[in-house]
């Protein structure tokens, strides 16, 4: 911990000479289940999370939304739990029943007591060894579930229409589909699938047990010896992971829906990291990405919303720790007298300016500085640390490099972030959505 | 000179009763009446700390909704020396974060800062809420996109029945408009009542500056002595200046919104931050509603019968009595059924059928889940914020467990019977076909 945020600190002042690691502990067993631990004793907690190679990405065709429904199922009982049950033990410790699904990965996760953390790994390990599935709570479940898609998308015009921009934006990776499924495969799912892909996918290969907080790596390293590491080997498959065909020109799609006030949003697939091999690339992207929406300064706020007037609200996103490529986005809300021809053509006139023009020193140093920064901030909060460990594991890029990246970002020079703005940031690389109000 | 009352938490540790033992607050008050409060956190080189003041949005008029929240945009923004780009320039160049924000209370001006930046973070800090700006063009900026804004949230059924809910439960009561505003009260609002705002209410007396990080008293106060050395005054109305707002029941609103689902809230006065039952109130809700899985509600509506994705129940405990509310969404041709359910539950343990066992593994919950909290420096602002606020005790977190688990049975009946009866609660529904559902409702009852 304190190395770690050593590190970090030296980082902020972009230090030439690069020496100390985190002190990330690891334990690899022989059945392919992986534990690593960050120790930090500065209070008597820890954060456990159970981090897997499955998400939307495993689904086959006609099967979108299994990984996300069989998250749900995790919390239904096993042999020895009841349903219900699970729940009531971990609430009983302090726990909540907490766990996430994306495309990439799958996790679940409890910050306890730090005394209580052996028996949340038993915990974990038996329901991940000996899951019920029975089909009367796949049926209540999968109800749960249409209910969670009507709230989070179908009744929300924003999200719904992201969802139809990235089924638009791609044509093979699996971003194209939302985690939580359409909702004509979720009316079509049967407990029999939950059940194959049970059988396919929890297998210990898969699982990286994460411990953040007050624990010893030798006792934890013990304790998943007695749990997951018990689990019988399975042999790991490769994942699903196409290479997406090159953009063949710009994208276009209108989105009518009941709403009050129209949106447009444009999508990139850019490229993410692969450490050694596009650092430089991909660092600049990410800073790009800042300058145009982080920070106080950040131009898209700046110059669209503030100085142009072109929209009330504006932003950027990139995640450059995703599988095979990332789907950056750009949107602009529309206010009533603002028009979404205005923006786009602002938008671009923004991207070209980045690309033709350094960004002046101070900029550039603010954006990485901000980036660096946010990473100390991160380290005050044991979940956002252990999920950072987990992300970076399971998405194939490897815990231990997480410094390595803030080490790429502090080399970002002024010209490096022209060329990844002109080379990705195209209208032909580009798909471009507009959601249409439309009463009812 | 100034002097400062320094008072030392003693006995803090005398009564360690989970493993999680909990930081001393300490308690500073300087001579124009700002009370610091300060946990130390030593093991991220951080400090954050939010200051809140006596001038959240029930200070303002309901046909002005929205002034407060512009105020603290506006204080965010620029000062009388920096404007929105020097300003801008100067927080990015130190990676300082540094936000405002109003609710119906107070409003709450926060910084988060690596500890090597926290010199220049004060700096600023300080500048922008002594030396307000009031930049007739970015006030015009913030005034249209807060309107634009508002016009958006019209597509959220949280924010419509939000809004409902205020005006139901509260009329013309100070918490009878949301701290954000309509369309139609943002547009009324003049620069002038920002400043009228700013001038009668944002005052160092009763305000708070809660702090969490790596940083001592002894540090920390003579940096704030020599930045806030200018700042004086009482503010016009006090936190506790407030009535009681009126009783409502058996109220309803039905709000049309071309959605799938109906979200369908219950709604009643809960208790004030100062309620003598606080703590039976606050596991009663646990019980109900409050402790997501393990809660009646959840099991009932969600584990049992699959109708929702979620059922929560939560109270708002302000200066005042502010909002209990019960929440779901579902598919409009369930809304009937999952209310009854909800009615049922409400009306069960009104009538005092509260187990012993859901009683323990609430307390279980609450004391396990305590330490999670309490998880970042900026979680811990927060709680010390409205210590400081609410002028509850300094050992409150320390306590806090303890004051959980003392909480009996018989207190959790006497709790229910007080808050739970069905016919006490009203009601906001959002959605498409609601007519229809009122018949259901009757033809759910009667079987």
């Amino acid at each position: 911990m304190f190395i770690r945020i050593f590190t970090l600190l030296l980082l902020l002042w972009s230090m030439p000479s690069w020496s100390s690691a985190a002190i990330l502990q690891q334990a690899m067993f022989k059945n392919g289940a992986k534990l690593i631990v960050e120790e930090d004793h500065s209070a008597p907690v820890a954060m456990v999370q159970i981090w897997l190679k499955v998400g939307g990405r495993d689904e086959v065709p006609g099967k979108t939304g299994l990984a996300h429904v069989f998250e749900h199922m995790m919390f239904k009982g096993s042999a020895k739990l009841a349903a219900g049950e699970y729940s009531r033990r971990i609430a009983a410790i302090g726990g909540n029943d907490n766990a996430f699904t994306s495309t990439d990965f799958t996790a679940y996760f409890e910050t306890v007591p730090a005394a209580k953390v052996e028996e949340v790994l038993g915990l974990e390990a038996e329901r991940f060894a000996h899951l019920a599935l029975r089909d009367e709570d796949f049926q209540k479940e999968i109800r749960v579930i249409m209910e969670e898609r009507r709230m989070r998308t179908d009744d929300d015009p924003n999200s719904h229409m992201f969802e139809e921009l990235s089924a638009v934006s791609l044509r093979l990776h699996p971003y194209r589909n939302p985690v939580i499924g359409w909702m004509q495969d979720l009316k079509k799912l049967t407990i029999e699938d939950v059940r194959a892909f049970y059988q396919k996918h929890y297998i210990p290969g898969n699982v990286t047990v994460v411990v953040v907080g007050d624990v010893d790596f030798l006792q934890m390293k013990k304790r998943v010896g007695e749990t997951f590491a018990r689990m019988k080997a399975h042999p790991v498959e490769a994942r699903f992971n196409p290479k997406e065909p090159e953009p063949l020109g710009a994208k276009r799609i209108e989105v009518k829906l009941p709403a009050q006030l129209p949106m447009l949003a444009i999508t990139i697939p850019l490229p993410v990291w692969e450490p050694g091999h596009n650092d430089k690339e991909v660092a600049a992207l990410a800073v790009a990405t800042q300058v145009l929406a982080g920070g106080r300064s950040a131009r898209l706020q700046r110059e669209l919303v503030d100085e142009q007037r072109r929209a009330f609200a504006a932003s950027a996103g990139y995640d450059p720790f995703g599988m095979g490529l990332d789907l950056w986005y750009l949107y602009g809300m529309l206010g009533p007298k603002q028009t979404t021809a205005d923006f786009e053509q602002a938008v671009w006139a923004l991207l070209a300016d980045m690309a033709t023009k350094p960004e002046p020193k101070a900029v550039l140093a603010a954006a990485k500085r901000n980036m660096i920064a946010s990473e100390v901030f991160a380290q005050d909060s044991l979940y956002l640390r252990a999920k950072e460990i987990g992300r970076m594991e399971v998405s194939g890029i490897g815990a231990e490099h997480r410094d390595a990246w803030l080490k790429a970002i502090a080399a970002v020079t002024a010209a490096d972030l022209q060329a990844a703005v002109g080379r990705w940031f195209t209208k032909d690389r580009s798909t471009t959505g507009i959601l249409t109000p439309e009463v009812k | 000179m100034k002097r400062y009352l320094i008072i030392p938490m003693l006995l803090l540790f005398s009564y360690v009763h989970t493993a999680s033992a909990v930081p001393a607050i300490q308690q500073a008050e300087m001579k124009n009446g700002l009370r610091v409060l300060l946990m130390e956190a030593h093991n991220v080189p951080m400090v954050s700390m939010q200051l809140s003041v006596v001038a959240g949005s029930r200070f303002e008029a309901a046909e002005t909704a929205g002034t407060a929240s512009l105020l603290a945009t506006m204080l965010a923004d620029h000062s009388a020396r920096h404007d929105h780009r020097a300003l801008a320039a100067l927080l990015d160049a130190d990676a300082i974060h540094l936000g405002a924000a109003a609710s119906r209370d107070d409003l709450k001006l926060s910084l988060t800062v690596l500890k090597e930046a926290l010199q220049p973070g004060l700096d600023a800090f300080a500048e922008l809420l002594l030396m307000p700006g009031w930049n007739n063009e970015r006030f015009a900026i913030f005034q249209q996109d807060s309107i634009s804004g508002a016009r958006k949230a019209l597509e959220e059924p949280g924010a419509q029945a939000a809004t409902a809910a205020s005006r139901l439960l509260f009329g013309e009561h100070p918490y009878g408009h949301r701290s954000s505003g309509t369309e139609a009260s943002l547009a009324a609002i003049k620069l002038k009542d920002l400043k009228k705002l700013y001038h009668t209410q944002v005052k160092p007396a009763g305000a708070v500056l809660a702090v969490s990080g790596d940083i001592t008293m002894d540090e920390l106060l003579p940096m704030l002595k020599h930045r806030l050395a200018g700042w004086h005054g009482a503010p016009k109305h006090r936190l506790m200046d407030i009535a009681v707002a009126p009783t409502v029941m058996g109220k309803t609103a039905d709000i049309s919104l071309p959605t799938s689902q109906t979200l369908v809230q219950l709604l009643r006065q809960g208790p004030a931050r100062s309620d003598g039952a606080f703590f039976p109130a606050f596991v009663l809700n646990h019980i109900l509603g409050g402790g997501g899985f393990g809660s009646r509600l959840m099991e009932e509506v969600r584990e049992k019968r699959g109708l929702v994705y979620g059922v929560y129940s939560y109270f708002i405990p302000l200066a005042a009595p502010g909002s209990f509310v019960i929440t779901l969404q579902t598919k409009a041709d369930q809304a009937a059924e999952a209310e009854a359910v909800v009615r049922k539950v409400m009306g069960e343990m009104a009538s005092g059928k509260v187990t012993r066992k859901q009683l323990q593994a609430s307390k279980d919950n609450l004391s396990g889940s305590f330490a999670q909290r309490m998880d970042s420096n900026r979680e811990r602002v927060g709680l010390i914020s409205m210590i400081g606020l609410y002028h509850l005790p300094l050992d409150y977190l320390s306590k806090w467990t303890q004051k959980v688990d003392a909480v009996t049975l018989n207190q959790v009946k006497q709790q229910a019977a007080r808050f739970l009866k069905p016919e006490q609660w009203n009601r906001v529904r959002v959605g498409a076909k609601l007519n229809i559902e009122a018949s259901a409702v009757s033809a759910a009852k009667a079987h």
